[in-house]
């Protein structure tokens, strides 16, 4: 579900073949500090959280991205 | 139209593809999406394969991250058949960029130069206090005045965002009132400038809401002070700017009736069951008038393109209590059941305007797209569905963007009634000599002033049909050359029994000893085929003959619209100098230059 979510806006943010965890600030062409700072835009607009630029650091990956997100609505669930 | 068509066939693929980049980014609505789009859409110009009506060469300066704007502008621009070439001076070069003669940006010669600054960017210190206002002032005129002597293009700069610092504090907010004072100080400086504009980017904050616009973690982040979703809005404002400069603004309106200009449906609902006065439902359309009529009053041209039976119509308009919108509002009314593509054009015909100049207002998604496949020149305005948004829609639009009224265009309304008026009376003609002799016309003719500069500009920028060379000017390049004892500027004003049509006609010419070249010869539309541009010529032929001259030069420049005056230098006896039918030189001697008699007109 959360990649599913993850994928419309890759797709929307950059030119991909194929959509995978395996995607990277290192592997995908556009993915640099400026557009990094969209797509925690995006993540941020598209979640319904807000990230701290300490943690936006840490998300370069799709993996890491999918986790982190994880563990939010984690949290979220437990505060409710 | 059908041959139109398909030669336009190719074009029309390709600003379906550009489209759907758009539509893609608008949908999406991030910076990313539009960062892509804009990516794309330069690919795409890049390669040949499309090319927009309008090219732009615009620079932005600035003291934080302009990058994600730009891309929003491009793609912003490319909605509105724009090219926009941007040149991003260095990350907080703003400074070195405008003092230096040399600079990268003087030598890349924008058309309109962003000046995007941060009022505390522009302190020796931090603190905004006392002599904040002096010291920036200074600045800013100092910057001003190296860009004036070492650009001929427009610069535009903003105003602060005087967003409140303390809001719920109870204190006087000192910073908010210095921000306040010194804005007052920009726009008084500044104002009717003929080569400086004012984004006023403290009120389009305020319009959007200091805590939406204004965005800590993008300035933490990426150094920008502002939202994603204000960027978006901040690039249509810019947009604006673009399309006031190049004299792009739309010119005329053409309206639907039922549930757009009303609700509900006057053939069904009759005279009393309409929705429109003070009370809901209806009030959301008289506010939806209202804002028509301030378009009126800038000078947009307004028509009605409807399917109703035409009695109807004019009776909401002539005899409903509560329209404000009346049938003398409107320079053409077109109520029929024919296909509204098909009304669209004689519309055109009727006004005597381009269908690239018309946008079309229709609550109906099926009309709209009709209207977008058969006529893809005009464009359409998309309508929420909730009526209680058409005035606000209408009011977020850069189709009518100015920067400045001229007295014609605050007339333009009354100056069309008149032009109903003649043609009515035209009809009553026996011959097109009657016609000419009984209308009384007056003509004069003067060197333009300096009140004549934004007129005359206009004049370059929105004539197309009854335009020689089809050169356009800015108000700046006019200004010049009124300045410039090598150019005079002929201005032609024209009044007849129906009234005054204002300043109608223009001159150009480049002065030399003994020999003059006219530059620029243009007449309004409203004068086609009154004789008027044969008084200009005289003119400029006498003043010529009186200074010694012995020759003048002249040219036609085709263009796709201005075939009617293909032979028009042909009919002044003037003598072609080369067969190139794209571009044609012509000149005239003046030995012995006799003036023809003027039947029809009183030149003054």
């Amino acid at each position: 579900m959360i990649k599913d979510r993850l994928e419309i806006i890759f797709r929307q943010s950059f030119e991909i073949e194929k959509f995978t965890e395996d995607l990277s600030i290192d592997n995908v062409l556009g993915w640099d500090s400026m557009a990094h700072v969209g797509l925690i835009l995006a993540l941020q607009k598209e979640f319904a959280i807000s990230i701290p630029s300490a943690d936006a650091l840490e998300l370069t990956s799709v993996k890491g991205i999918v986790q982190y997100i994880q563990g939010r609505s984690a949290q979220k669930d437990s505060l409710r | 139209m059908f041959k139109k068509k398909k030669r336009e066939s190719i074009g029309v693929q390709i600003i379906k593809q550009l489209n759907e980049i758009v539509c893609d980014a608008v949908k999406s609505a991030t910076w990313l999406a539009y960062r892509k789009a804009a990516g794309q859409i330069r690919e795409l110009l890049k390669s040949g394969a499309a090319k927009l009506q309008t090219s732009v060469k615009a620079a932005f300066l600035s003291s934080f991250t302009v990058d994600p704007l730009v891309d929003f502008a491009v793609v912003e621009a490319a909605a509105h058949s724009i090219e926009l070439q941007p040149y991003i001076a260095p990350y907080g070069q703003f400074n070195q960029e405008l003092l230096n003669p040399q600079s990268e940006l003087y030598r890349a010669s924008p058309q309109l130069t962003f000046l995007l600054i941060e009022a505390e960017l522009l302190l020796a210190s931090d603190a905004i206090d006392e002599q904040t206002q002096s010291s920036v002032l200074s600045r800013l005129q100092g910057l001003v005045d190296a860009f004036l002597k070492n650009s001929t293009g427009v610069l535009v700069i903003n105003t602060f965002p005087a967003c409140p610092s303390w809001p719920l504090q109870v204190l006087p907010d000192q910073c908010r009132i210095l921000i306040e004072k010194l804005n007052a100080g920009i726009i008084e400086r500044y104002q009717n400038h003929p080569r400086i504009q004012i984004l006023d980017l403290d009120a389009l904050v305020a319009y959007a809401g200091c805590q939406n616009a204004m965005s800590p973690q993008m300035m933490s982040m990426a150094r920008i002070p502002f939202s994603e979703a204000f960027l978006g809005l901040l690039a249509r404002r810019i947009i604006s700017h673009i399309i006031a400069t190049l004299g792009l603004a739309r010119k005329c309106l053409v309206l639907d009736c039922d549930n757009t200009l009303w609700g509900g449906i006057i053939g069904e609902d009759g005279l009393d069951g309409i929705q429109i006065g003070h009370d809901s439902p209806g009030r959301e359309y008289l506010e939806f008038q209202k804002t028509i009529l301030e378009l009126y009053e800038q000078g947009v041209i307004l028509a009605i393109n409807s399917k109703n039976n035409y009695d109807d119509v004019m009776q909401v308009l002539n005899e409903h209590p509560q329209m404000l919108l009346r049938e003398k509002h409107f320079a053409s009314i077109l109520v029929n059941w024919d296909p509204k593509p098909q009304n669209m054009q004689k519309i055109a015909e009727q006004i005597n305007i381009g269908l690239d100049t018309m946008v079309f207002i229709d609550d109906n998604p099926a009309e709209r797209q009709l209207m977008r496949q058969s006529l893809p020149q005009v464009e359409m305005l998309e309508m929420p569905a909730d009526p209680s948004l058409f005035a606000r829609t209408l009011r977020e639009t850069s189709f009518f963007a100015r920067v400045y009224l001229t007295e014609e265009d605050k007339n333009r309304g009354q100056i069309y009634a008149a032009q109903r008026q003649r043609e009515q009376f035209q009809q009553s003609c026996a011959t097109l000599e009657d016609f000419l002799k009984s209308l009384e016309m007056v003509v004069s003719i003067r060197h333009a002033g300096k009140d004549d500069i934004k007129r005359v500009a206009q004049l370059t920028q929105r004539t197309n049909q009854f335009n020689l060379t089809n050169r356009r000017y800015t108000e700046a390049d006019i200004a010049a050359m009124s300045q410039n004892p090598a150019w005079r500027i002929y201005v032609l004003g024209l009044k007849d029994k129906f009234g005054d049509s204002g300043t109608v006609g223009l001159a150009l010419v480049g002065i030399q000893p003994k020999k003059w070249r006219i530059d620029t010869f243009l007449m309004s539309c409203r004068v086609i085929g009154r004789q008027v541009e044969d008084a200009m010529v005289d003119r400029i032929c006498r003043d010529a003959a009186k200074t010694g001259c012995i020759s003048i030069s002249a040219e036609y420049i085709s263009s796709a619209k201005n075939n009617l005056v293909a032979g028009f230098w042909d009919k002044m006896g003037f003598e072609k100098e080369n067969a190139d039918a794209k571009q044609v030189r012509y000149s005239k001697q003046l030995k012995n230059y006799q003036s023809p008699q003027f039947v029809y007109l009183k030149i003054v």
